[in-house]
Formats: structure tokens, sequence, C-alpha cells
């Protein structure tokens, strides 16, 4: 850049000087050949390098002093701080002060989110407090149910709570019974069950399966033994005799397979040698 | 390795067998301890052959599981622990004054010299208690300063009376064994200290976390370990309890670590009692007795069998909670009458008829009353809590508690027209 504004008044300054500098030029002495063979690239490149011999070429391998890696130096705000100030309303789960670790901590009627987000447990009106005997130095944030209400309480004071709850008639959660068994039955997103009327009624045997079948539905096969009164014997974890037999057929088994793999191998090896 | 002890055990047992499984009959000197396998072999050898050991295990010996188990079931509980047992079977069980250890011979008799000293200062002390007691009030000072004397006398007399058997192995092992005589100071300061190291820190974690401490009494420093039944089951503080299960009264194992009778008031709250119009809790008392004798040695008081003519003032009420409600924490007080005098029961029986919101603050300052004990259980909604509130008429039954809904707070702009 600086070359180049350089250039153009320079150059002029050499087309008015260089002839009386060539006959001052002692001529005895013959122009070096880097000069002529010079001259023809660039003209005024000898006389700079006389009247410039310091000026340095600036390349873009540095970056300059100006906005590069502000982004990384100076990152966005994260909008921490209070939400709610002393007095505020708040309801469940209104968030009342956003931080970094716990600046503040979670008084009565106030829990601490996964980033330390302090929250209201109960409506009320927000209080910013110490409570020394609880702690020396720990600020806290609560929600007291009163408008004009004063915390911390007491130690020894019974706990202020609220009910929070209707009494309604009770409702017994006995399983209903279920609508449509059948593995084609399913259940749309907004609470409406799908079942064909066959899959409904499917006791009464084969019926169209999906990929053009005529079978019974997975789920009546899964009812074979019990339609046919097999019952198996219950598992008795105590009955260690079973165990031990079942134990003992599973390892027989293991050696069989074990012993006839190495047949195979022995057999196979045999073949190669040969 | 099995291979091995299959072997050598035939020889094993001829060795253990050299040994006399019980002792008293023993009469061994450490100076001939050879002398004493072959006196013990023609002892066995003459002793008649009743019954091997796995037929009749000695609760002191058992070490197998299946033969504990066995014990137990009859009854009778093994005795230390399974290691010590194990090792008593092939220990020849020689009294420590017959040890044949030199350097251990040496060290009993530093321990017993101080024993010596420590009995010979009892002696004084109670002298000098007995000098300063018949001293007339003026020559010693005025009231106060005699009897806080007195009172520092006591206390270092009690002192003294731990440290002369605190070094006793016997001791430590008779209260090991659980064979401990409460009457006696020694191991009322064992079992206090045992108390304190873990189950009374459990106990008082759960009634201030479950704030049972500010929600039912103000203050409470228990002093007496206070166990709680149901049937024969024990309740860990704090445990939820079936509801058919706490429909019968529970049994209180009460081990109070003084000396002395006391005379207490067992109270037991429901402090989380749903009340919807209030939108709020209310307390409920679901048992009051007065003028129970508890002592070191006579602990075990079960609620349902003291009288009702001297000492229930309000008979056990099952605890109930309606469905939808939070749990509820049943917290019971041993709280101790003052001077030990015994209350008036007819006036505290006119008084007391309420059970609704009856405060244990106000029981605690209209009878002068100190909690020295408490426990905690929890109820909540069960399958069995249907039946149980029906069949003791509580009108609740038919309903139950939902959230209320919370109205979200309206929305407001962030930026209104006045910041643009």
């Amino acid at each position: 850049m600086l070359q180049q504004r350089l250039l153009a008044p320079l150059r002029v300054l050499e087309r008015a000087i260089v002839p009386s500098l060539r006959s001052s030029q002692p001529i005895s002495r013959p122009p070096p050949p880097s000069i002529l063979s010079r001259t023809n690239t660039s003209a005024p490149t000898p006389f700079l390098n006389r009247l410039l011999p310091f000026s340095q070429v600036r390349h873009a391998s540095h970056a300059t002093q100006g906005t590069a890696n502000r982004h990384s130096r100076d990152p966005a705000g994260k909008r921490l701080g209070a939400k709610r100030t002393t007095g505020e309303y708040v309801v469940p789960g209104c968030i009342i002060f956003r931080q970094r670790g716990t600046k503040w901590f979670p008084g009565e009627n106030c829990a601490l989110g996964r980033d330390h987000t302090i929250y209201a447990t109960e409506a009320g009106y927000v209080r910013y407090y110490l409570d020394p005997e609880r702690h020396p130095d720990r600020k806290y944030i609560g929600v007291c149910f009163e408008k004009d209400g004063k915390l911390p309480t007491p130690r020894n004071a019974p706990t202020k709570r609220k009910l929070n709850r209707v009494a309604v008639p009770r409702i017994d959660d006995a399983p209903t019974p279920i609508a449509g068994q059948s593995d084609l039955v399913a259940t749309i997103d907004n609470g409406t069950m799908v079942s064909s009327v066959e899959a409904v009624n499917a006791e009464s045997g084969s019926q169209l399966r999906p990929g053009y079948m005529y079978r019974e539905a997975n789920w009546q096969i899964g009812r074979a033994a019990e339609k046919a009164g097999i019952t198996a014997k219950a598992y008795n974890p105590k009955n260690r005799w079973l165990a031990w037999r079942k134990r003992q057929a599973r390892a027989e088994r293991a050696a069989q397979m074990k012993s006839l793999k190495n047949k195979k191998k022995a057999s196979k090896k045999g073949k190669g040698g040969r | 390795m099995a291979h091995c002890e299959r072997a050598a055990k035939p020889l094993l047992q001829c060795l253990q067998k050299s040994y006399p499984r019980a002792l008293p009959t023993l009469q061994v000197q450490s100076t001939r301890a050879f002398q004493t396998t072959a006196f013990a072999r023609e002892e066995a050898q003459a002793e008649p052959k009743s019954q091997p050991f796995h037929k009749a295990p000695d609760p002191a010996l058992v070490s197998s599981p299946r033969l504990e188990r066995r014990l137990i079931r009859q009854g009778v509980s093994p005795i230390g622990s399974r290691r010590r047992r194990a090792a008593l079977q092939s220990s020849p069980n020689v009294p420590f004054e017959q040890l044949p250890y030199q350097c251990f011979q040496e060290a009993r008799k530093v321990l017993l010299a101080d024993r010596e000293e420590k009995l010979k200062e009892i002696v004084s002390m109670r002298e000098k208690i007995a000098r300063l007691q018949a001293v007339p009030t003026e020559e010693a000072g005025g009231e106060q300063v005699k009897k806080s004397r007195l009172v520092a006398m006591e206390l270092h007399l009690e002192r003294l009376k731990i440290l002369a058997d605190i070094n006793d192995p016997l001791v430590k092992k008779k209260f090991e064994d659980g064979q401990g005589d409460m009457s006696k100071p020694i191991y009322r300061y064992l079992a206090d200290r045992k108390w304190r190291e873990y189950r009374r820190k459990i106990l008082v974690q759960r009634i201030t976390q479950m704030k049972v401490i500010p929600d039912v009494l103000p203050h409470c420093d228990p002093v007496v370990d206070t166990k709680l039944y149901f049937g024969r089951s024990p309740v860990q503080p704090g445990e939820f309890v079936n509801s058919r299960v706490s429909t019968s009264a529970p049994k209180l194992d009460v081990q109070l670590f003084d000396r002395g009778e006391k005379l207490v008031t067992i109270a037991v709250v429901d402090s989380d009692v749903p009340n919807v119009e209030k939108d709020g809790f209310d307390y409920r008392m679901h048992y009051l007795a007065v003028n129970v004798p508890i002592s070191a040695v006579s602990t075990k008081v079960d609620l349902s069998k003291l009288s009702s003519d001297s000492q229930v003032v309000l008979p056990w009420l099952p605890p109930v909670a309606q469905k939808g409600s939070p749990y509820h924490r049943l917290s019971v007080f041993i709280m101790e009458q003052k001077d030990s005098k015994p209350l008036d029961f007819a006036a505290v029986k006119a008084k007391e008829t309420t059970r609704d919101n009856k405060l244990l603050r106000t029981l605690q300052a209209r009878y002068h009353l100190k909690a020295i004990g408490a426990h905690l259980f929890r109820t909540e909604w069960d399958s069995t809590m249907a039946e149980v509130m029906k069949e003791n008429g509580y009108a609740e039954v038919d309903m139950e508690l939902r959230r209320k809904r919370v109205e979200p707070l309206p929305y407001k702009r962030r930026n209104p027209s006045t910041f643009r």
C-alpha cells in the first residue's frame, strides 16, 4: 500500500533528476550489469534503493490489531441476575434469580435448579434475606405467604405450609378392562384406539393377518398352553436339587458341543496336513 | 484345598476334642499346661456321650449358620459374634488369671491396682459427701454453695464408679453378650455410649430433617433410647407403616440410662392432618398416657396394656392418611414429668378430651413436661387404608385430595412501548 502510493511521485522525481545524475557520473566507471538488467523490468528501483534503504514489506501473515479475536474475548451476556425483586408475587416454578454458582441460596419455599437457578415452589411474595442462625454468611431468597410477612422465621417456630389441594370424590384406581386386546390394535396420540373388527373378536380362530396370512393372532398363540390347561411347575429358587440338575445338563451339553467342535477342527487339520 | 481339609478333618477333630467344650469343670494351672490336656482327655472319655453337637448346639459355641438358625427358631439367640464363637470352639478357654503369659499377667496387675485405687477413692468420696451433708448450711457457706458442692461431688462419685470398672475385660464381654445388668452404672454407661454412637444420631437426623422438631415441639434432646414395635416387628425412625399394621397400639422399649425410676407422659401426635377449608394442616393426638413408670431395668411399655383408669387419657386411634394427602408424620414423644411426680389423672382426663388440634406445646407448658425421648413413623395412603378408615369412622374416606391448579402469572411484555 505504502509502496504503491509513494511510487508515483517518486517516478516523477526520478524523471526530472536522472539525466543530471547520469551526466555527473564519472564516465570511467561503467554502470554495473545488474542495473542494466534491472532497468528493463522496473525503472525506478535503483533510485528507490538509494532513497529508501529501510522500507519494509508487510504481508498479510500477521493479524492486525483489530477486531479479529473480539468474539472469543467478549462473549454475549448470559442475562443473569434477579428476575423478581422483593415483594413481587410469584407462582410455583417462577424463576426468581439466575446465577453462576450459588451467589444466593434457596430459602423457604424455594428450590435450586440444575444450573443453580432459584425458583419458587409455592405461590407468595419474594424476600431476599440473611439467616445467621442457619448459616453465618449465606444470602437466601425465600417466598413468604403473606404480602407483609417477614423472613427468616425463628428456628423453633412450626413451619408454615399450605395444602394446595382440593377435595374431590375418590376414584378407585382399579385396573380397567382393556377394550381391544390384539396385536392389531394401536393408540393414536390423541387417545383414540384403533382396532379392526376382526382383531377384537379374534377368539374365533384364524383370520387375515398382515402379509396376507390366515392364522391366529400372536397373543392367541402365546396363550395356547393356557387354553390347553397345561401348567408349568412354579419356579422355586430354593430347589437347589433341580438347579443342580439343570446346571449339570448344561455343562454336559457344553462339553458335548466342545468335543464336536474339537473333532471338526482336528479333521480339518488332518485334511490340511494331507 | 478341599481335599487337604477333608484329610485333616479327623486329625483336627481329635485335637479339638482334647479340650472340653464346657469349661467350668476345668482346673488348669498355668505352669503345667501339658498335664491339663491329658487330664481333660481322661475327663472327656469318662463323661457319657449324650448327644452330638449338631443335635444340641451350644449358643456360646455354635458357628454354622444352619445351627444358628435352628437355635434362633428355638428361641435361643447365639452369644457374641460368629467369629468369636468359632474361635471359642478350638480355644482351651483358660480363665484370665491362669493364662501363661507373663506380660499379660503384669498388665492385669496394673489394672487391678488401678481398680483398688478407684475403690478407695469411692469410699473416701462417700465419706466426704456424708460429712458435707452433716455440716449445717450456715457453716458450709450458704444454701447455694452447699448444694452445688454436693452435686459436683455426686457427679464425681458416679464418674469414679464407672472408672473403676471400665477396664475390666469381663465387664466388656458381658456387655457385648447382652448380659449386662442395667442396674449397675458401668453397664448403663456402656449402653448409653453405644446408643449415642449410631442410633441416637439416626433418630436426631430423622426428627430434624422431617421437621418434627420445629413442627411438634420447639426442642428435644433425646436421652432415652426408644424402640418402637408393631406386633413383633421393630420400626426404624421415619419408616412407613402399613395402615393395617398400625391399627393396634405399638409397643415401646424405653431404655433409661439414669439411676432410679421416672414417671413419663407418652404422646403420639399426627402433625399432618389436611384441612381443606384452612388450606393448611392440623394436628391430631392419637394417644396420650400419663404416669407411666420407666426405669433402667423395666423398659417395656405396651401402649395397649396401660391401665385405662389411671394412665391412658386418650386411647390409641389408628393413624390414617387420606388419599392424595402428603405423608403423615406420627411422632412419639416420651416426656418426663416434673420431679417424677404423678399428675392428677382425673383432672388431666377431664381437661384433655378432644383429639383434634391438641398441641403438644401447650401440654408441655401446662403440665411442666420435658421431652427426653422421641420416635417417628410415617403413614400414607395404601391398599388397606380405605377399610381402616371406614372401620374407625373417618368421614373423609370418600373424598380424595387433588392438586389445585395454580393460575399462571399474566404474560408481561418484556419490552413495553415505554422502552421503545
